[in-house]
């Protein structure tokens, strides 16, 4: 029991944390796969700009909740600009064209970052420090902060999905676009405005990642790899599966790390993958013909 | 009248071809050395301080008059804390700037790849705070000097105080590359020396940033202390993590010297309360040198010495040689800086041992206070130094595998 408390418990916690945190990052990263049908490589340098718009926020309005609502409407403007004057014109074109756009998306934020904040690590502090007393173990108050927050916004996303109609027309797009076009929806500023607020997503958990990861222009790409297995291993543009992969993700690197050192977890987490694959090819909850 | 004109004229003129010249002489007798360190990332604080300490000699040595009649000039490179580029630097440093003595750099890695530029161009090399035990053993080469405490002395030192005051079983935790892999294995080798019991060992990546994964492995192996050999910002992460999660209260913790410097304690001074390292300096050592050093550095710096005072060492010792040599030829300095003594070191009285260029250094255990280094315990350099073992393997035999004792 007492293994259990202080060693098993803590571990499921960071391995919680971690997945939601991660499940944010992914979610914007399936649906925007199933909107151009391509993976976007520039999602993980949104999430890095999240974290450095934070620190421009925060060194105006010094406050870390201002920030965290602001970041995100900034990304989210860039990402809607980027969408609308690089991505737009290549959609009747072979995705390997937003791939490869993407790709050169990713390199430029990147070096955009390193030019105007350097490539030092930078930090952001917590808005609040401490830690709870839970159950004989003791927990940063900032990472149940995170877990609680980024629980919350996946549950608020699964709301707007299923209950709203906008959400609903998201979904639509993401399953059938031409057939949304053909019903009289606009569906290029439902594009628009699904990538800007993908990029919102991915600002939101740069900026709440970034007390615990700190910030550097290469924050993105350490990232966006597991966010990839995240969205391969929840079937390929399937947001629930998204989540549940996030989590699984988390919670099995987490678990891992008591029994090996975790610079070797990923070796494990990308068998995982491997063996899910092989049992099941489109993933947890992959639909029939993504990638067929 | 007329007489006393041309008197003045003459004068006038001869001044303003002395002032003409002089330049010009000063100009012509220049010796440049290099600084060679971290100058950004996580390991910057290293390599700034390396600078300070190192541009102190040399402004001290040239109102002296310089070194045989040379005006001391330095040159300072970012090694970026890789070894790729601290090479093409140390390169650039050699060749081009033509420094004839390369103080450098601050990560092990980096330090042991700049040693085979400096064997090969015949450099006198001076490591002031690289600590991998293979610099003065496998990879020794007869330009290299050192007045760091390498990993086998901190271990030496530091273990036995650790198994009779602190506790036996001990964790050990180090970052993944040169330096704490060092650390690591020079220390488990002495402590299971002094009687004590390695429960678990985990290395994570160099510029690490979140801890907490590994923090559930050293709660499994229930230490009663930490050893931690981690440098610059990661300690700096790693500490404010440990702490959040309990552990800074739950272990007593000891680490390496250079684990955090003077100057980032007061921000992390909670998590750091208690605890132990052994180092060559402390700017709260109330030790009558240490302390007229630390407020000749204050004076010029505002701010405390650290344990990049070495770096001033350096200069000195060089700039003794190339006297005593009477020559600035690297195999004449050599010869003339082994078994060489120096009183004005930043500690004291420093000789350098002959057989494998180490200074004996006199050291400290020191705990950490209110934010502040203070001196617990002192322990002498013979004591700590072990053999030389020059052309040896340090590891041999060596095995990260615990031994579980009953």
């Amino acid at each position: 029991m007492d293994y259990v408390l202080t060693i098993l418990l803590p571990q499921l916690l960071h391995g919680l944390v971690f997945g939601a945190a991660l499940g944010l990052l992914a979610l914007g990263l399936t649906v925007i796969f199933g909107l151009l049908g391509v993976m976007n490589f520039a999602h993980g340098e949104l999430y890095m700009l999240g974290a450095y718009a934070g620190i421009a926020v925060i060194g105006v309005a010094h406050s870390f909740w201002v920030a965290l609502i602001v970041a995100p409407v900034l990304v989210g403007l860039v990402a809607a600009v980027t969408e609308m004057t690089t991505l737009r014109p290549l959609y009747r074109r072979e995705p390997l064209y937003g791939l490869i756009l993407t790709f050169g998306l990713a390199l430029v934020f990147r070096e955009g970052a390193r030019q105007i904040w350097g490539g030092d690590m930078r930090r952001i502090l917590p808005p609040f420090t401490g830690s709870t007393p839970l159950l004989g173990m003791t927990y940063p108050n900032y990472r149940l902060f995170l877990l609680a927050a980024a629980s919350v916004i996946l549950l608020a996303l699964w709301l707007f999905f299923t209950r709203t109609r906008a959400g609903i027309v998201v979904r639509a797009a993401v399953q059938d676009a031409e057939m949304l076009d053909g019903l009289g929806v606009d569906v290029r500023r439902v594009f628009t405005l699904t990538f800007a607020a993908s990029g919102a997503l991915a600002a939101l958990a740069g900026l709440l990642l970034a007390p615990v990861f700190t910030v550097y222009p290469q924050m993105g790409v350490e990232m966006i790899l597991l966010a990839f297995i995240v969205v391969i291993l929840g079937g390929m543009g399937s947001m629930g599966g998204s989540v549940v992969a996030a989590f699984v993700i988390g919670v099995a690197q987490s678990l891992f790390s008591l029994w090996m050192n975790p610079q070797r977890v990923a070796i494990a987490i990308f068998g995982i993958m491997i063996v899910v694959l092989i049992v099941r090819p489109r993933g947890f909850f992959g639909r029939e013909g993504v990638l067929e | 009248m007329r007489r006393v004109a041309w008197l003045v004229v003459l004068a006038a003129v001869a001044v303003a071809g002395g002032l003409a010249t002089a330049p010009a002489l000063s100009q012509s007798k220049v010796v440049k050395i290099g600084d060679l360190g971290s100058k950004v990332g996580v390991f910057e604080g290293y390599g700034k301080y390396q600078t300070m300490f190192m541009q102190m000699a040399v402004e001290e040595l040239n109102a002296r008059g310089g070194v045989l009649g040379h005006k001391i000039e330095m040159i300072s490179e970012d090694d970026e804390t890789k070894p790729a580029p601290a090479v093409r630097k140390a390169e650039k440093l050699i060749l081009q700037d033509d420094v004839k003595l390369l103080v450098g750099a601050v990560s092990s890695g980096a330090t042991m790849a700049v040693m085979d530029v400096t064997k090969k161009h015949k450099t006198i090399h001076w490591n002031a705070v690289s600590c991998a035990e293979f610099m003065r053993t496998t990879k020794f080469h007869k330009y290299y000097f050192s007045n760091q405490p390498d990993s086998r002395m901190q271990a030496n030192g530091l273990a036995k105080y650790i198994v009779d005051k602190m506790g036996k079983k001990v964790y050990i935790f180090y970052t993944d590359y040169a330096m704490g892999q060092s650390d690591g294995r020079q220390f488990k080798t002495a402590l299971e020396k002094v009687g004590g019991e390695v429960v678990g060992v985990a290395g994570a990546p160099l510029d690490t940033k979140d801890f907490s994964p590994w923090f559930g492995a050293i709660n499994q192996s229930n230490p009663d202390v930490l050893f931690l050999a981690f440098a610059g910002t990661d300690s700096l992460r790693l500490m404010t993590q440990l702490h959040s999660f309990g552990m800074t209260k739950k272990y007593k913790l000891a680490g390496i010297d250079c684990f955090l410097l003077q100057q980032d304690l007061p921000a992390i001074a909670e998590p750091m309360e208690g605890f132990v390292q052994l180092a060559h300096y402390s700017a709260f050592n109330p030790d009558k040198q240490m302390a007229a050093f630390n407020e000749r550095f204050k004076k010029k710096f505002g701010v405390d010495g650290n344990i990049m005072a070495g770096a001033y060492d350096a200069v000195l010792f060089w700039a003794a040689g190339v006297e005593k040599a009477k020559t600035f030829d690297s195999d004449k300095v050599e010869a003339a800086l082994e078994g060489m003594c120096l009183d004005s070191t930043h500690i004291g009285r420093q000789c350098i041992r002959k057989e494998d260029h180490q200074v004996v250094m006199d050291m400290h255990l020191y705990q950490v206070k209110g934010g502040k280094n203070l001196p617990i315990a002192r322990l002498e350099g013979k004591d700590t130094i072990g053999e030389p073992m020059v052309g040896k393997d340090p590891v041999e035999g060596f095995t990260w595998e615990i031994k579980k004792k009953n």
